[in-house]
């Protein structure tokens, strides 16, 4: 009962930014937010960040309606993956259950599912190209 | 058992329908059911879109006047998809059945839970979730206990609210009149996605307290009558010991922990399961309004699913009744044969047999052991916590087909038991206490459950009196058609 505990651990350490100056634009839109309150905590990941404690970069994104969005200005192009929170009540955690079940929406990027854990670094990566990229994660 | 009445049940009410009623009616027939013996009927899907509201036929004695109410029931109801079948029984969909009585009229209907293990299986047509018995389709996304929910094994009503239960994830909430499903019940924000006990234990006044188990954690749900939860806490048991039931006297939770012992909780959850009788089986007593307070007791080895009720004497000692088994049953292949229409006739010496255990106020746990072998154990709910006469059992087993075949009362006053034996034709479920109006004791109640008739097809609820249960049914309603055996059910 405690396979999915993990995500909350490895989405909460990991929303300190390390900008890193390059040139590709990465907008990440998030829709389908059900709860117009708190915000989105989001985290971008490459792939030796993924399952890791470190974020590429993040954002804290706060929430008044049913979407959000950020542009992260100046990645290296390459693959990258998003996992993000709905910290609904603005305490910097995602909240879990006693048996360590998130009691907070969450996501990925590629509206990716994890199997008893988070989704896997394959089936959440996406390619950031050298012109820019836009990339949207559905809430449900 | 009285032999009359039971001839009239095999030749008269069975012959006179079997001819008019084929097996099968109201299911849909398909080329893979056609061979399976008459008894696989319990085992084959209902339709997809459940049975609109439909009058039963009063085909035997006189109803009850005072009979008011409805017999709400779950079960598993969709066990395979064409050649493909589940692989164990706890995991197919759980199906919600009303049987509103009133006016000596008796109307079925049923519906489905929609679970998203029912709705994407149901879409592709094919069994996609992990389960109890089941890997399940490495395709399918897992990110909490309700993914897998199948809502298969019981139900309740808390302040007229209908609850589908099931036991490693979210009660799921349904209208209680038209039993569309409205979707997983959260107790509290904190405790989203928190399992809940297909057993949970009513007060008589209203109070209902279950428990969340998750391996050594277990939880502890105390909800008020008016439905909302009052409080919540933990405990540890030790060990990742299966808990599918346990029981309530006043003052006292007792968690049984019996040594099936499964700490991955991985599916197929089946194949983690271990039996370990040198723990013999355990139980931990926890004062109702100190959790803190808790007491360990030891007991022989047992197996067990369900429990009737606890009661305190005054020197303190608790008794309480179950049905005990002297090693793990059905666990093991959940009547993965059964489900494919097979019978070994294996379960004939695997019963469960009804049994006292007393828990005195210092010391080891004594087990008393009746002659009655049986499943399904009720008592009256205005006596649940408190001392009473009465547990009633669906008994009996056949030979020929998997499944009860009688209804028995245990005295534990008077010592004596009761029973009404259906034959082969019948396979008896769970019947529950339906208090008389204006009774002065658990003797004073009906009992009301259902019936698959295999000889006609059909399904039947019938009524007894708790003190006459060997004289046989007061009445008996039938539905034209049959719907598949199930677990649990209330009366609300």
């Amino acid at each position: 009962m405690t396979r999915t505990a993990s995500i909350a651990a490895l989405i909460a350490a990991s929303l300190t930014t390390a900008p890193i100056a390059f040139a590709s634009d990465l907008t990440v839109n998030v829709e389908g937010i059900a709860q117009a309150q708190g915000s989105i905590m989001l985290g971008l990941f490459d792939e030796a960040t993924y399952n890791g404690d470190g974020a590429v970069n993040g954002a804290n994104l706060k929430v008044d309606g049913d979407s959000v969005s950020v542009t992260f200005e100046g990645l290296e192009p390459g693959e990258y993956a998003v996992r993000l929170y709905h910290d609904l009540n603005d305490d910097g955690e995602m909240n879990t259950n006693p048996f360590g079940m998130p009691t907070e929406p969450f996501a990925f990027s590629n509206d990716a599912k994890g199997r008893f854990g988070p989704a896997k670094w394959d089936a959440a990566k996406f390619s950031l190209s050298a012109d820019g990229t836009t990339h949207t994660i559905k809430m449900n | 058992m009285d032999l009359s009445r039971r001839h009239f049940m095999e030749a008269g009410l069975g012959a006179s329908l079997a001819g008019a009623v084929g097996v099968g009616f109201g299911l849909p027939a398909s080329a893979e059911t056609q061979n399976m013996p008459a008894w696989h009927l319990g085992y084959q899907n209902a339709p997809a879109g459940g049975f609109e509201p439909t009058p039963m036929k009063l085909v035997f004695g006189k109803a009850p006047s005072d009979l008011k109410g409805s017999l709400y029931r779950n079960g598993p109801s969709q066990l395979n998809y064409g050649d493909e079948y589940a692989s164990h029984w706890f995991d197919g969909d759980g199906m919600i059945h009303r049987i509103a009585i009133e006016d000596g009229q008796a109307v079925h209907q049923a519906r489905f839970v929609e679970t998203r293990k029912r709705r994407e299986e149901q879409a592709a047509q094919t069994f996609l979730a992990p389960g109890f018995g089941t890997l399940g389709d490495e395709s399918y996304a897992v990110e909490s206990p309700d993914d897998t929910n199948a809502a298969n094994t019981s139900v309740l009503v808390v302040n007229g609210e209908l609850l589908a239960l099931w036991e490693a994830g979210s009660a799921f909430s349904m209208d209680a009149e038209t039993l569309e499903t409205k979707g997983p019940k959260t107790w509290r924000d904190d405790l989203k996605g928190m399992p809940f006990l297909a057993h949970p234990k009513v007060e008589p006044d209203g109070r209902v307290w279950n428990l969340a188990v998750g391996g050594p954690r277990v939880g502890i749900y105390r909800i008020g009558a008016n439905g909302a939860l009052e409080d919540f806490g933990m405990v540890n048991i030790g060990r990742a010991a299966y808990i599918h039931d346990w029981t309530m006297s006043e003052r006292h939770l007792i968690i049984l922990v019996q040594p099936w012992i499964n700490e991955t909780f991985i599916p197929p959850v089946v194949a983690g399961f271990e039996w370990q009788p040198q723990h013999g089986l355990q139980m931990l007593i926890v004062d109702k309004d100190d959790f803190s307070n808790q007491r360990w007791v030891q007991a022989p080895p047992r197996m067990f699913y369900h429990t009737g009720s606890a009661w305190e004497e005054s020197d303190g000692t608790i008794k309480f009744d179950a049905a005990f088994y002297k090693e793990p049953v059905l666990g093991v292949d959940g009547g993965t044969a059964e489900i494919r229409g097979e019978w070994s006739g294996e379960y004939a010496t695997e019963e469960g047999v009804l049994t006292l255990v007393e828990i005195p106020p210092q010391g080891d746990a004594k087990l008393i052991e009746t002659a009655l072998i049986g499943e399904f154990p009720q008592v009256d709910p205005r006596y649940r916590g408190k001392h009473r006469n009465l547990v009633a059992l669906a008994s009996g087993a056949s030979t020929t087909r998997p499944g009860s075949t009688a209804l028995a009362v245990h005295n534990w006053t008077s010592g004596e038991s009761q029973s009404f034996e259906f034959g082969h034709s019948r396979m008896v479920e769970e019947f529950l206490f339906v208090p008389k109006q204006g009774g002065q004791s658990d003797l004073d109640s009906w009992l009301v459950g259902p019936v698959l008739n295999i000889k006609s097809g059909v399904r039947e609820i019938c009524v007894f009196d708790a003190a006459h249960v060997s004289d046989g049914p007061v009445c008996i309603w039938q539905a034209d058609y049959a719907w598949p055996l199930g677990f649990h059910g209330t009366w609300a």
